[in-house]
């Protein structure tokens, strides 16, 4: 045999070596377990915290998506996109199919906008604006603005789409013709087109999904074919099970010191950043925090320093980076990371004889959400602190459920409550106008109940500003105002760690160029790689 | 009294007993000379010493926001025992009253007494706790008041056996012979007999009411931060286990030593005062 036919068998050789070769690691099932808070809503038209946005970016699909490791958007369900003043039309793929086999089709956006603007619930606010949606023709839909809203296309992250013949198969108890709009059925069922299905959903206990071998962009092989999203296990649970082998990937709520012991143990610690922070949130209406010189005296006092230290998890690796103001850095409008914010006693003594109350006239109530144990450390952070400038303070542990239930009334709700928010398109609108607009009705986004005629003023010119400058500009003035008035102290920006086995590679978690910059996108589990460990 | 105290102290457990209990109340009473760090009560924070293992002069480390341990079991120790005696002293003249009144007076005083304590027996006792601590705030004076309201039927239950046998006993009929009112027999000769009993029940029981207290705080209903209390300390501990073993164990061994103490020294008075019924 001569050399050349010696390479070319050669090459054949290994050619048809690697054709079997991915046949192997597919006789094992490869299973994904995590873990989230408390409860986890199925239904997109309700979904609103980080385990719903797991839920809603596995099992649905959007018409957009995040670029990854840098900013905008990219195609996803829509082919393309354009703008004509107020009308946005999306040309939608024509191969994608929902998991129940029907085509997606135009009417089904159109579905899943009214769905949303009519249960009024989740994020529906972000499409307050959108008057409504037509379908041009199968494969075309417009939606039509009633006034100009700049950061649109980025709400679409947040329209998942929905299998309208399904629902309307399936609509449940109801008044008028759409009942109950399929409530019922989501919120135990999936309809999407994502890359998992349901398999079993317990709101309380587990959901369980599997690969949806028909998505539409595939599934690669190395993605886990069934994953296990746990709800509301004890951090030292998650702590013994991470390093049994028994769990893959922790939720971001396990304390700093878990996270620097699992990492010690050899777990590797993934990270998401850019999109939220911290907030210490003051009831503008309750005394004496209906005073902004006695909310700037807090503000003042609240030792950011030791907020820092204490989210440290490695040298490399911290849960957060100091606030420069309302708005994280590195997000439009942001103030620069040299801006930090720093304690200043002596300013907060001045504020405090500004203030019409005096400071042991009211015992102020520091609430802390029961699921996460390090809010406990800041509420007794800020007792202490607080208690040097006179203000007395009573602590209150309060389980997340009945929190998501008080702050809808100004008068239930806590003179200060601990907040993580982020902003849920990547858009600082979508971060601040929950929390500070005046119309905005009470949420666990808004335990301020501000009303701010400035602040409302700012927020609807960086709505309708389409010049990317002037919006720029708008929310730097607004950062400015929200300092100013402070019905907030911003505690640090917020970076989300999670600790994880070494079974799974997340590129979207742990490599800045495959980043998404939108909580929560990163669990797309059909990107995340199983090692052939088992 | 002589006779009592020197049987007490020839068998060892009750010594023992005495021991742990007298370690305990001393703690309490003195927390304030013993605990290096009396201001670790309250609001104080020191991040630079935070979550850090036993060593001197932490004996027992440090907790996650840099407040000592040690000192803070001796405070906890103060709120427990509180806790202890304030519920006793509610719910045990409720009970004895409830007690005496059904057994002597009987008929439908009988019936309806002790079947409203029955009521209250049948809900299982941490249940009850917990709804009457749903209802209220969780503060001090509600934990007290919620372990108070499932405390007092065991009293009832209690004296109202011992009450129905006395009142067979020739110095009751002896009394309403001569004419003494209904009070007087019930407070005055039947309730001096059942003393033995209620001194036993209640020295076991401090033990229990302070388990309990601490299991409705591990629950997150109890005593709210930054007051020390052994459960929430427990339950705050649990999530670090286990690496920041100190946050649990210590708690907790504070608490067992608490409950066995009144254990031993309640077993050893029902024996010592012939109360073994």
């Amino acid at each position: 045999m001569n050399r050349i036919a010696k390479t070319a068998a050669a090459a054949l050789l290994s050619v048809s070596t690697l054709a079997l070769m991915p046949a192997a690691p597919a006789l094992a099932e490869t299973v994904l377990r995590l873990d989230e808070v408390a409860v986890g809503e199925l239904d997109p038209g309700k979904a609103t915290d980080y385990a719903d946005s797991i839920l809603m970016f596995n099992v649905y699909d959007t018409l957009v998506l995040p670029a990854q490791g840098a900013p905008g958007l990219v195609p996803h369900l829509a082919e393309s996109w354009s703008a004509d003043g107020n009308s946005h039309t999306f040309k939608l793929r024509q191969d994608v199919k929902f998991q129940s086999g029907n085509p997606l089709t135009a009417e089904d956006v159109v579905f899943s906008l009214d769905r949303m603007q009519e249960l009024g619930l989740g994020f529906s606010y972000l499409f307050t604006n959108v008057e409504k949606a037509e379908a041009v023709d199968d494969h075309t839909v417009t939606f039509v603005l009633k006034e100009t809203y700049a950061p649109f296309v980025a709400s679409m992250l947040r329209l998942p789409i929905v299998d309208k013949k399904l629902v309307m198969e399936n609509l449940g108890e109801g008044d008028g013709e759409m009942k109950d709009w399929g409530q019922a059925f989501l919120s135990a069922n999936g309809a999407g087109t994502g890359a998992y299905k349901v398999s079993s959903h317990n709101p309380q206990q587990e959901t369980v999904m599997a690969k949806n071998a028909d998505y539409f962009l595939g599934v690669p092989g190395a993605a886990p074919d069934t994953v296990r999203l746990r709800y509301g296990l004890e951090p030292a649970t998650v702590r013994t099970l991470i390093s049994q082998g028994e769990h893959d990937i922790s939720s971001q709520w396990l304390p700093p010191e878990v996270l620097k012991a699992l990492a010690q143990d050899g777990a590797q610690l993934l990270t998401e950043s850019g999109s939220g922070a911290f907030y210490v949130k003051m009831n503008t209406t309750k005394p004496p925090l209906d005073d902004p010189e006695c909310r700037l005296a807090l503000a003042k006092a609240f030792d950011y320093a030791a907020a820092i230290k204490m989210i440290a998890v490695t040298d490399d690796v911290s849960q957060g980076s100091p606030a420069t103001g309302a708005i994280p850095v590195g997000m439009l409008g942001a103030n620069p990371p040299s801006a930090e914010l720093v304690r200043d006693l002596d300013a907060a003594k001045q504020h405090l004889n500004s203030c019409r109350y005096a400071p042991g006239d009211q015992t102020i109530e520091i609430s802390w959400i029961a699921e996460v144990p390090l809010e406990e450390r800041f509420a007794l952070l800020m007792q202490a602190n607080f208690a040097e400038l006179g203000v007395k303070s009573e602590i209150k542990k309060m389980p997340w459920a009945l929190f998501a239930e008080q702050v809808s009334k100004a008068e239930n709700t806590p003179h200060i409550s601990q907040i993580f928010n982020n902003a849920v398109t990547g858009d600082p609108d979508t971060l601040l106008y929950g929390m500070y607009d005046s119309k905005a009705p009470g949420t666990w986004q808004s335990p301020e109940h501000l009303k701010d005629a400035d602040v409302d003023r700012l927020l609807e010119e960086g709505r309708v500003n389409t010049d990317e400058s002037a919006r720029a500009k708008a929310y730097h003035e607004l950062n400015n105002r929200l300092m100013a008035i402070a019905p907030t102290i911003y505690g640090y920006d917020r970076q989300n760690v999670f600790a994880a086995s070494d079974r799974v590679k997340v590129p979207a978690l742990s490599d800045p160029a495959k980043a998404f910059g939108l909580d929560g996108m990163g669990f797309s589990f059909r990107l995340m790689e199983m090692q052939d460990q088992n | 009294m002589r006779r009592t105290l020197s049987i007490l102290l020839s068998n060892p457990l009750s010594v023992i007993g005495l021991i742990l209990v007298g370690t305990v109340v001393f703690s309490a009473v003195f927390a304030d000379l013993i605990a290096p760090f009396p201001s670790h009560r309250g609001a104080v924070v020191d991040f630079t010493n935070f979550n850090q293992p036993p060593h001197w002069p932490n004996i027992f480390g440090t907790d996650l926001v840099g407040r000592d341990v040690f000192s803070r079991i001796l405070y906890a120790y103060r709120i427990s025992l509180l806790l202890g005696v304030v519920v006793l002293a509610i719910a045990v003249p409720i009970g004895v009253t409830v007690g005496l009144a059904a057994g002597y007076l009987g008929g439908w005083a009988e019936f309806i007494l002790m079947r409203l304590t029955d009521v209250f027996l049948s809900i299982p006792p941490l249940v009850l706790a917990m709804s009457v601590m749903g209802v209220l705030e969780p503060t001090l004076t509600n934990g007290m008041l919620a372990v108070t309201t499932m405390w007092w039927p065991w009293y009832a239950r209690l004296v109202y056996n011992v009450t129905r046998s006395e009142a067979q006993e020739g110095y009751v009929l002896a009394a309403e012979i001569i004419g003494a009112s209904r009070l007087h027999i019930m407070f005055r000769e039947i309730l001096p007999n059942c003393v033995p009993s209620i001194v036993t029940k209640m020295t076991l029981d401090l033990g229990f009411v302070i388990l309990i207290a601490s299991s409705l705080s591990f629950l997150g209903l109890g005593v709210q931060a930054p007051t020390p209390d052994l459960g929430s300390m427990v339950a705050e501990g649990g999530n670090y286990l286990p690496d920041s073993w100190w946050l649990t164990v210590f708690p907790s061994l504070a608490i067992l030593i608490a409950v066995f103490g009144f254990n031993l020294l309640g077993d050893a008075l029902r024996q010592v005062l012939g109360s073994d019924q």
